[in-house]
């Protein structure tokens, strides 16, 4: 009974995303974002050369990044770029429901906040693994051809650590849909938060060594071989942890105001 | 009357403002309808929204009859959930202004809402169809509700909330945003419904509401003001009324000022009669006098109507001497009369005076 509605939940958040083409638009952008930046490593001394503004007989030498530093390159770009484009996309994924009205009449129904709270989770959840692995398949296809083979080892276990850091990224902004009014804000929030917890991880790499935010670190330190293994593992479940607490929150949240027209 | 719905001591504060509700106790009989009635602002749609489990109230209870016994009909309704349990699966509503996703087409609007309140597939499609053709969008059930006017999405959103076969239908002023034919089409609707479910609706329009409903719960200021069957309010405060109207000068004002200046004589005429009715005559010596009389003891008061200086209500006590009385003396004093009518207080007039006499 519970599952099928869930079920029935998640259909409709993906018919959304189909319908209103983001699951087309957003791994687009990722994908093009993806290959770019290996694109423009490799011609970065052509473009240089051509841009014209250099002194007649000036030598520059850039040298040529290896195959494992242009993907870390890469995901560096997609944890700003790709974060941004992901919250903008999610942003309303409550407040808007809510401040149109259509939670007051779905929401009377017999379903549970958690429920729909989760459904529309995993739909966020669908979408980031479907463009991240477009932007990182992109990214990977381009250092391929124009450097060198990475391992499939590294670059597999560098898509997941991302995903989920995406994903928690996703959760943020979920959560702040649901508990501010405007999606702008939300974003903004979301954003915020995620900046924060990179920022304050790398500042104290020891203090915080099991934050979320060390994630994107460990997906670039996948292709550095020189890394150890920073509690991989932990971390992971850590994340997954704050996951399911923003959720819960986000259910809480929702359930204290399901709907905005109420004064 | 086996009742289905108790709520007792409802009140309900935002913030730190004054209380949108003060003790609000009600009934809802089982298999009645009933019309929530008030001035905007009175507190309708935050009682509605209680209700409905949307809101949470800051102090009182909600009882539905017999949860456990119904809970089989729907999901959800298991272990006591606050005050009352949940009791979402009992209840279908339509918000004031149903909103819904523009990308869904009607028809998958309505199976989405079926199928939220545990119905298979194929029953959802099946009832979705048969819903839709109930409420008059039966054509337009493959079109995308964008597109949709907002008399069809208020019908749509009747039947979303028809859809689980609730025990209580709760309407937020259903017809308010409609055309004359809309509302009509939809009263019809409600009038059948009526026969299948509990109903309560929230309106503004008091013709709607005596057209509809057995009982009548009038609200002012976040309080029930008045509530009861509506028959045995209206006999409680019916009152024999005549109206009266007389011919309106002011329509030939555009031609002179100076020679209006006579014309409203009928008008004064008209009011100086209306005061000699009620007040005790001054000059008792004056030939009238017996007929004055007459009228003190029948007629009880009268109001001109505050639009129209030329009409006029005559509250009465005994509706045949008052006719014959106000016949005699209209002719006696030539008034230009254009309208009289005999008849009862409506349910506007009780309206209007429980809410300005809080």
């Amino acid at each position: 009974m519970r599952m099928r509605q869930w079920l029935v939940l998640y259909r409709k958040e993906q018919l959304e995303l189909l319908r209103s083409y983001k699951l087309l638009w957003v791994p687009l952008v990722f994908i093009l974002y993806g290959a770019m930046q290996p694109v423009m490593s490799y011609f970065l001394p052509d473009i240089i050369a051509h841009a014209g503004n250099l002194p007649p007989g000036a030598v520059i030498t850039i040298p040529k990044p290896t195959a494992s530093e242009v993907m870390a390159q890469t995901l560096q770009q997609f944890n700003t770029i790709g974060i941004l484009i992901l919250s903008l996309s999610v942003m309303g994924i409550i407040s808007a429901e809510r401040s149109s009205g259509l939670t007051s009449m779905i929401l009377v129904k017999p379903i549970s906040y958690l429920s729909f709270v989760t459904a529309k989770w995993a739909a966020m959840a669908v979408l980031v693994l479907i463009a991240f692995a477009g932007g990182f398949g992109g990214a990977l296809y381009y250092t391929t051809a124009l450097f060198d083979a990475v391992g499939w080892q590294h670059s597999l276990s560098a898509y997941l650590l991302f995903s989920l850091w995406l994903c928690l990224a996703g959760s943020l902004t979920l959560f702040f849909s649901s508990w501010l009014r405007s999606g702008a804000a939300a974003a903004a929030c979301a954003l915020g938060v995620a900046a924060l917890l990179a920022l304050t991880s790398s500042a104290f790499p020891d203090a915080l060594a099991y934050s979320p935010g060390v994630l994107p670190h460990l997906a670039y330190s996948q292709y550095d071989a020189a890394a150890g293994d920073n509690h991989t593992l932990a971390v992971v479940a850590i994340t997954l942890v704050s996951m399911l607490a923003l959720l819960a929150a986000a259910s809480a949240v929702l359930r204290k105001r399901p709907s905005l027209d109420a004064i | 009357m086996e009742k289905l719905l108790e709520v007792q001591g409802l009140s309900k504060q935002f913030g730190s403002s004054a209380k949108a509700l003060q003790d609000v106790s009600f009934k809802l009989g089982e298999g009645r309808c009933t019309a929530l009635l008030g001035p905007n602002g009175a507190g309708k749609t935050t009682t509605i929204r209680i209700l409905t489990g949307l809101l949470k109230p800051s102090s009182g209870s909600i009882r539905f009859r017999d949860v456990q016994q119904v809970a089989r009909a729907g999901a959800g309704a298991g272990a006591g959930m606050g005050a009352g349990g949940d009791h979402r699966a009992l209840i279908g509503y339509l918000p004031q202004t149903p909103a819904f996703h523009g990308w869904m087409s009607g028809l998958e609007f309505a199976q989405y809402a079926a199928e939220l309140c545990g119905m298979g597939r194929r029953e959802a499609a099946q009832r979705s169809v048969e819903l839709l053709e109930r409420v008059g969008i039966g054509a337009a059930g493959k079109r995308r509700i964008a597109g949709y006017s907002g008399g069809m999405k208020q019908r749509l959103g009747l039947a979303q909330a028809l859809i689980h076969r609730p025990k209580l239908l709760i309407l937020d002023e259903p017809v308010s945003a409609l055309d004359p034919i809309g509302r009509r089409e939809v009263m019809e609707l409600l009038g059948e419904l009526k026969r299948e479910m509990t109903i309560l609706f929230s309106t503004h329009v008091l013709h709607d509401a005596e057209e509809l409903c057995d009982d009548v719960l009038i609200m002012e200021s976040g309080r029930i003001a008045l509530q009861g069957a509506l028959s045995e309010i209206r006999a409680a405060n019916r009152e024999s009324v005549l109206l009266l109207e007389i011919e309106n000068e002011n329509v030939n004002e555009n031609e002179n000022e100076n020679e209006n200046a006579g014309q409203p004589a009928a008008r004064e005429a008209f009011v100086q009669w209306l005061q000699s009715l009620v007040a005790p005559s001054v000059s008792p010596a004056r030939s009238t006098a017996p007929a004055v009389t007459a009228a003190n003891s029948c007629i009880i008061r009268y109001e001109l109507d505050p639009l129209n200086s030329c009409a006029a209500k005559l509250i009465v006590r005994d509706i045949g001497e008052a006719r014959r009385i106000v016949l005699e003396q209209l002719l006696a004093r030539n008034l230009p009369v254009t309208k009289l009518e005999i008849g009862y207080s409506t349910l506007e007039d009780l309206f209007l005076k429980v809410v300005k006499h809080k």
